[in-house]
Order: C-alpha cells, then structure tokens, then sequence
C-alpha cells in the first residue's frame, strides 16, 4: 500500500515533466536517427582472426607465422579444422578466418621464382560487422602480396556467413543507441531521488512511518516501468527504422533489462552520496558519456586500445551491446552470451544492493 | 518518567547534538503540555531546526533523548511518526502533483481508509482555502498557497502533536496572516511546536516560548511572564518642547539613562513613575506633547538576554 502509494507519486512526478520524459525517450531516439546516418572512425583496429593450415608446408607455416602474426591488427590463432574455427566466430570469439587451401605454397614458390601465380585464400567472416571485414580483408590481401613478392591483388574468396538479404547500420548502431538511452537512466534516477531529498520531500516523507524499503520499493517500481517503456519504445523504434531482429526478442529484453537494473542502482548510489540536483547530474553525465562512448554505444570498440577496452568490459554495458548485438544480428543463443549474462546479473545484483545501502545510510540523520 | 507526563506530549531530556564539535543543540530540557502551542524563537543558526529534526526522528541525538506522546524518538521512532505531523522549513511538496495528489499520498502513508481519506481532504482543502485549486499542478501555487499545503500535508493523517518549522518564512504580511489564522484554528486541538525568528508570530501565536540562542534555551515563558519578569529596567517615552539643556541634565541627574534627539526623550531605569516624570517636567519650564511607558517587544527580550539582535 505505503509503497504503491510512493511509486505511483514518483511515476506521476516523472512522466508530467517534459524535461525528464525528453531525456528519457527523444535523445536517444535522435541519436538513433543521427548515428544509423553517420560511419565513424578510422585507428587502427585489432581483430582476432583463425588460421586453418590444409597446405601444411614451410611455406605455408612462414606465412602463418612471420607475415600474418606481424600484422599489427590482426591476432592470429591457429584451427586444426574449420568447424572449431566456424563455431568461435558464430560465438564472436573471431571476426575471421581464413583457410589456406593445398598448393598455396607451391604457388608463391612460382610467385618467387618469378612466374606470376594467383594465389588463393578462403576466408570466412562475420557480415554483421561491414566496417571491420572491409578492414581484415585488405589487410590480409596486402599481407599476403608482400609475402608472395607479387604485384596482383590476391584472390580471397570470401564467405560472409549468416546471410541475411541486407545488413544496415542501423543493426550495428541500435543496439549501442538502445544501451545508451539505458545509461541516461543513471542521471534520470538520480534526479528523481536527489530533487526529492533537496526539496525536503523525503525528509517530510522520512518523518511519516514509511520504512527505508517502502521509498527504495516505490523509487525502483517507478524506475523499473520507466525502464520497461523505454526497452518497448527502443526496440519497436528501432525496429521501425530496419533493424533486423534474428534472435530471441525476450533474451534481449532480459539483456537490456539488466542494463537498466544497473542504471538505476548506479543512479541511487550518486543519488545517495550528492547533496544537490546539480551535483548529481553532472557526476552521472561526467561518468555515463564517457561510459557511453567506451562500452561502443555509438561506433566499434575493437577501435580502442586495449587498456581502454578493458575498462570498458569491467562495466556491464560493453557486455550488453556484445550480446544484444550478437542475438540481435547473429542470432545467437543463451549458451553463446552466457559469459555476458552472468557478468550481467551480477552487476545487476551487486550495483543494485550498493545502491540500496547507500541510499539507506544517506536516510539516516 | 515524572508524575505530571501524562499530561506532557512533548518532552526533551538533556536533548543534544554536535556538528563538527559544535554543539547545534545544548542539552536541552523541555516538557510541553497536550494541547499547548509552543513557540520557539531564535535568530538563524540557533538550533531551532536541528531541535526539531531530533523531536522527529530524522536526525539522532549525539546524547540525551525526547519523548513524544510518551514514545521514546530513540527507542520508538515508528510511534513516534506514527502521533506527529511536521511542516518543514521547505515547502516539502511534490510540484507535479495535485493538492489533492499531496494529500492524499500523505495520508496513504498513514494507512487511512480511502473514504475517509476522500473526506479528510476535501475537509482540509476548504478550511485552508485550496478548494477550488484541488486539481492542479502544486507548481503553478504561490508562496502563500504552497506553504498552506506544506501544514495541510502535515494535517491529513490527525496527529496529536504537530510541529511547524518556520511555518511563515519569506511569506508577505498579508499570506502570514492568513497562515496564522489556520494556525490559531487548531490552537488546542493539538499540541504545536513550531520555531520562528520572528518575535511578532511568537507573541501572536504562542501560549508559551522558549527563546533559544547558541543551542540552549535561554528564557521559557509566556509572552507576557517573559516581558514583565526578564525585564529590569523600563523605558519611557516623552515627546515635548523645549527641551534645554537644563532640563536635561536635572533629568539626568536624577535617571539611569536619558536621551534625547529630535524633541523626543527616552528615559530608562529600573523604577519610573509615569505621573513623577511628567510633573518634573513641566515643572523645569518643558512642554509635554505625548508620553508613554514602552512596552518591551520579545525583541528587547532576546536583546537583553543575549546582548544581539534578533533580526538574523
């Protein structure tokens, strides 16, 4: 009752405001609209590609090991067959990989010898991602001349698996857009809690007998439909503007509910330690932009460098834009984000209790 | 507990709260009667908030307790919500919501029955002159009306005791009025407490009140025991003519204290004798106008007890 009573005040507080619904819904919704418009980015990248040797020759071996390894963007591993290679890039373990056919080694023998000889490789990657297989395709090609001593481009039979009749950017894009307009939970939750302790709402609400669960409960009721709203209009927005939906929709419902789980309990946490409305908005904008931008919610993460990245991949949305991206676009299943997932749930979990303790202890005088 | 608690609703036992080593509020010890207005008065900084933020359970006491209609604030902080209702300093409003919306959250909160809830509010909302506001938006109300429905939110639930904490602060004179008549209305109905720095409001409103500087309560009575009690010396006020130099050193001679300015003389001592004063003029060659013994303010009280002023 006391907190059905909390949460509908809250609900009412935020959706007769503009300013908030505005922030919530519009701004993601047009940087959906600006960045499915806009390519970005051009560092140099680092992708992991396989290797399969069916040649197995010295040559062969030396290429492997001396020309491709020294490519600075590419990471090379080695498969015995194409099927473990196969299953690790449907994963999103791999971007690529290539096979190098029997006789590659005779062919840039020739090439060597002088006689000119095309020579092939079959290369086998993830379509999903079009910026980055432009990328791993020239660079393999003009590994793969230098090593042969050959002017010719070579011939890379390429397979781009899991067809689908068209890949836009907005596959690519929405998913980050969709995490970004989570992330705008943070600030918007701890708006809602900060205004209210510097108007002296919750003090006057602290002097009623409502115990600290009630305000948490109504707060995080208000929020959790808040952030249900907001994943239906995203993913039906999103949906409108081409993106194609290959996997389970409630898997990536599940996905991006967690990341609002996150929001709201990192909302709470600044909302506890800030004393002013503007005070917590600028610490949840200096931190979530910021944020937004390393997780790859607008443009590739395997741009950044790795100490970059692995900051990024200790918070949960870098995990989330991974695996919605990977149900969404690839189709991927539960086992294939199941990493994703846990590490999903347990900042969930662990951000949602910091939240609740701080915010109790901020309760009391 | 004392004999006479049952009839106490509010009482503070060596109440105490430091800030950073500074003590806000000092030990303070204070029994206030069901139904009795008190009024606590102070310039800014002078603990009156921090007293009543301890009496309501959202801040803790550094040492000392309260009990509230019994309840302990420390042992039994739910009962103690449970009795109180509090208007704070801040108009503690939820602007998106209606009057009505407030209201009624408040009472929810209170677990009061939605029929009864219904009535209580329509009730409130006429008496304090918000009825015909009672669907809209509480951001679009003025000062005055805001601050109705800060005290009516902390009416809805019918608490014994009510504390209002600066229930007028930054209102203009005519909205005040209007706030201390919906105050005079409950006067007996409930036991208030609230705080104020204005000493008018204080004399107005009060049955009784402690005057609170530097965290202790300095002075405790009614409006009229702390006037004639405190207040050794008195003054007198003389407007005449011709007022020499002569007349005013035999006035001097014979007073502690004797100025004048303007044609007007100001006369403070212990004894004065309205009559004698008079007669002594007139008969040194000075023409009485007007005069008349001053009546001291809470304002000369807080003056003299303290040796500042009260205006913040």
């Amino acid at each position: 009752m006391r907190l059905l009573a909390l949460a509908s005040r809250n609900f009412k507080e935020t959706y007769r405001d503009p300013l908030a619904l505005g922030f919530l819904l519009a701004f993601p919704l047009l940087f959906m609209v600006l960045f499915g418009a806009v390519l970005s980015g051009d560092t140099i990248p680092n992708y992991s590609i396989g290797v399969i040797d069916d040649d197995n020759t010295p040559l062969s071996q030396a290429f492997i090991d001396d020309a491709l390894a020294n490519v600075p963007a590419l990471e090379v591993s080695n498969y015995d067959d194409s099927a473990a290679a196969l299953k690790d890039l449907k994963f999103g373990d791999l971007k690529a990989y290539i096979v190098i056919p029997g006789g590659f080694g005779e062919q840039v023998f020739q090439n060597w010898q002088g006689k000119e000889t095309n020579i092939i490789l079959d290369m086998t990657y993830d379509e999903s991602d079009i910026m980055l297989s432009e990328q791993i395709i020239s660079a393999i090609n003009a590994v793969t001349r230098s090593f042969a001593h050959i002017e010719i481009p070579v011939t890379i039979n390429a397979n781009p698996i899991h067809i689908e009749t068209e890949i836009t950017y907005i596959d690519f894009i929405a998913p980050g857009i969709i995490i970004f307009g989570l992330l705008i939970l943070i600030p918007t939750s701890a708006r809602i809690m900060v205004s209210d302790k510097e108007k002296g709402f919750l003090s006057r609400l602290l002097t009623t007998p409502a115990r600290p669960l009630d305000f948490i409960s109504g707060y995080s009721i208000c929020l959790v439909a808040i952030a249900i709203a907001q994943i239906i209009i995203f993913i039906a927005a999103a949906w409108g503007f081409g993106m194609d939906i290959v996997g389970s929709l409630w898997l990536v419902f599940l996905i991006f509910f967690l990341v609002s789980l996150s929001s709201i309990g990192i909302g709470m946490a600044v909302a506890s330690l800030s004393k002013s409305e503007n005070q917590a908005e600028s610490l949840c904008w200096l931190f979530s932009m910021p944020l937004a931008m390393l997780s790859g919610c607008w443009f590739s993460i395997e741009m950044l460098p790795s100490y970059l990245r692995n900051v990024a991949y200790a918070f949960p949305f870098a995990h989330a834009i991974d695996a919605s991206r990977a149900i969404l676009i690839r189709g991927v299943g539960v086992e294939a984000i199941s990493n994703d997932l846990l590490f999903l749930v347990g900042w969930a979990v662990g951000v949602f209790a910091v939240g609740i303790i701080l915010f109790r202890r901020s309760m009391r005088g | 507990m004392s004999e006479a608690s049952d009839d106490l609703s509010i009482q503070a036992l060596n109440l105490t709260r430091i800030f950073n080593s500074l003590a806000a509020v000092d030990g303070i010890n204070l029994n206030i009667k069901k139904g009795e207005l008190f009024a606590l008065l102070g310039p800014n900084g002078a603990g009156k908030t921090t007293t009543i933020n301890m009496l309501c359970c959202l801040l803790k006491p550094t040492s000392g307790t309260a009990r509230i209609m019994g309840y302990d604030i420390l042992e039994e902080p739910f009962e103690v919500k449970q009795v109180i209702g509090v208007s704070p300093q801040e108009t503690a409003i939820s602007e998106h919501l209606t009057p009505e919306e407030n209201l009624n959250l408040i009472g929810k909160i209170h677990g009061i029955d939605a029929r009864e809830l219904k009535l209580r509010t329509r009730e409130l909302l006429e008496t304090m002159g918000l009825g015909e506001r009672a669907k809209d938006q509480v951001r679009k109300f003025s000062g005055g009306m805001k601050r109705r429905l800060n005290i009516m939110m902390a009416l809805i639930h019918n608490p014994a005791v009510l504390f209002l904490d600066e229930p007028t602060l930054g209102l203009d004179p005519q909205a005040r009025r209007a706030v201390w008549t919906y105050i005079t209305r409950l006067k007996g109905l409930k036991t208030i407490l609230l705080t104020t720095h204005y000493m008018d409001e204080a004399d107005f409103l009060a049955d009784r009140v402690g005057i609170m500087d530097r965290g202790k309560i300095v002075a405790l009575g009614s409006s009229r025991e702390l006037k004639t009690s405190l207040l050794e010396k008195h003054t007198m006020v003389i407007y005449a003519w011709n007022l020499t130099q002569r007349v005013i050193s035999e006035m001097r001679g014979r007073y502690a204290q004797v100025e004048v300015s303007d044609g007007t003389m100001t006369i403070t001592d212990k004894k004065l004798d309205f009559k004698e004063i008079v007669d002594l003029l007139h008969a040194s060659g000075a023409v009485v106008r007007s005069a008349y013994i001053k009546e001291p303010t809470l304002d000369d009280i807080f003056l003299h007890i303290t040796g500042k002023e009260l205006r913040e």
